[in-house]
């Protein structure tokens, strides 16, 4: 192996040393670029797909759990029953003619066309670019609309002073507010707190566009379903085995 | 001419009165910053940041919340971080009536509700 290094031999390994590192170089200060000071855009569009069939029912209670936990809820004292806030819910569904009970969580569903935001009365209620739907607590003046209009149940009402609220997550009395699909921890480019709290394949997040991405070439294969397909509101979260 | 004087002093008198006007309670990690001559970094100008923070938060938080650009500059957190107090090795709410929020909005008159809402001590857990 003691060959000498001819002049090609020299050019082509610089060549390629040089393409490698500049491809790496450029590849990091991209991501970091795109992590903070890019607004987000329309060419993602993030999703999670719910397998019921791989979800136990302590799966779907750790989801719930991983929730309060990330964002500070469900610790209120002075609400009662339906006041309480529930940003992701354990449900139970019966199939009344095969008696089949299927478990499932039931959060907001981040429609493409959400409700929601089309009665809000002061733009509180938002879409963002990338599918998350949010609402605006600067702008809520908590009239309720988007809880009523609402199918699926998810936004809830808050009741009481609150303090010491996570620093990622301001909440407070006189708005309302629901799943935000982590979008704090989304924009670091981290999963949602459920999904993460969920080791089986039972919840896949990741962006519905992207025709590499897990959940794509999942929903792709397998028989999956939006809840309340007939109001065509092509929901972000999809549920299969129901 | 007398326009442009009348301008020049009222500048040359504000910077003169913003200066000697001192903060009371500048909170801990800010103090620290101002001890080690690095306070300029963060706010180039002190006027302007006095005068003009309404308007640098209420642009962050839409930039933020409706656009996901999530950068430390003129975000409210890190506001909250360098300018909270302790006492007894315990925060105080930047909110309470003596500290930094509060001295200059009790003077002003101005009641803000970002507080409702936001978290009012650097960090969970310290």
């Amino acid at each position: 192996m003691n060959k000498e290094l001819n002049r090609r031999d020299f050019l082509k390994n610089t060549t390629a040393v040089t393409a490698g590192v500049a491809t790496i170089a450029s590849g990091i200060t991209l991501t970091t670029f795109a992590a903070n000071d890019n607004p987000v855009t329309n060419e993602k569009r993030w999703g999670m797909l719910v397998d019921t069939n791989k979800l136990t029912e302590s799966n779907i209670n750790d989801m719930v759990n991983a929730c309060q936990e990330e964002n500070g809820w469900g610790s209120e004292i002075h609400s009662t029953g339906h006041q309480k806030p529930s940003w992701i819910k354990k449900i139970k569904v019966k199939d009344k003619v095969t008696g089949k009970i299927d478990m499932l969580p039931m959060m907001c569903q981040h429609c493409e066309h959400p409700p929601c935001v089309d009665v809000c009365p002061t733009n509180a209620s938002m879409k963002r670019e990338d599918g998350i739907v949010l609402v605006d607590k600067h702008l809520c003046i908590g009239c309720r609309y988007c809880m009523m209009a609402c199918p699926y149940d998810a936004r809830s009402f808050v009741h009481e002073d609150l303090s010491n609220q996570k620093e990622h997550m301001p909440r407070g009395k006189g708005t309302v507010e629901s799943c935000t699909m982590c979008v704090h921890r989304v924009d670091k480019g981290e999963m949602p707190a459920c999904a993460e709290a969920v080791s089986s394949n039972g919840v896949i997040f990741g962006d519905l566009y992207d025709a590499n991405s897990k959940i794509n070439q999942t929903l792709k294969k397998i028989q999956s379903t939006q809840i309340r397909t007939d109001l065509n509101l092509n929901t972000g979260v999809r549920y299969s085995g129901i | 001419m007398r326009h442009l004087l009348i301008i020049f002093l009222a500048l040359a008198f504000t910077s003169v009165f913003a200066h000697a006007d001192k903060h009371v309670n500048l909170g801990d990690r800010a103090t620290e910053l101002k001890d080690e001559g690095k306070s300029r970094d963060i706010h180039p100008s002190l006027a302007e940041i006095r005068k003009m923070h309404p308007e640098f938060l209420l642009h962050k938080r839409d930039k933020t919340l409706r656009q996901g650009v999530r950068t430390q500059r003129d975000s409210l957190k890190e506001c909250v971080n360098c300018h909270s107090s302790t006492k007894n090795d315990e925060y105080v709410p930047i909110n309470a009536p003596d500290q930094f929020c509060s001295t200059c909005h009790q003077k002003v008159g101005t009641s803000l509700d970002c507080f409702s809402c936001h978290r009012t001590t650097p960090k969970e857990g310290l």
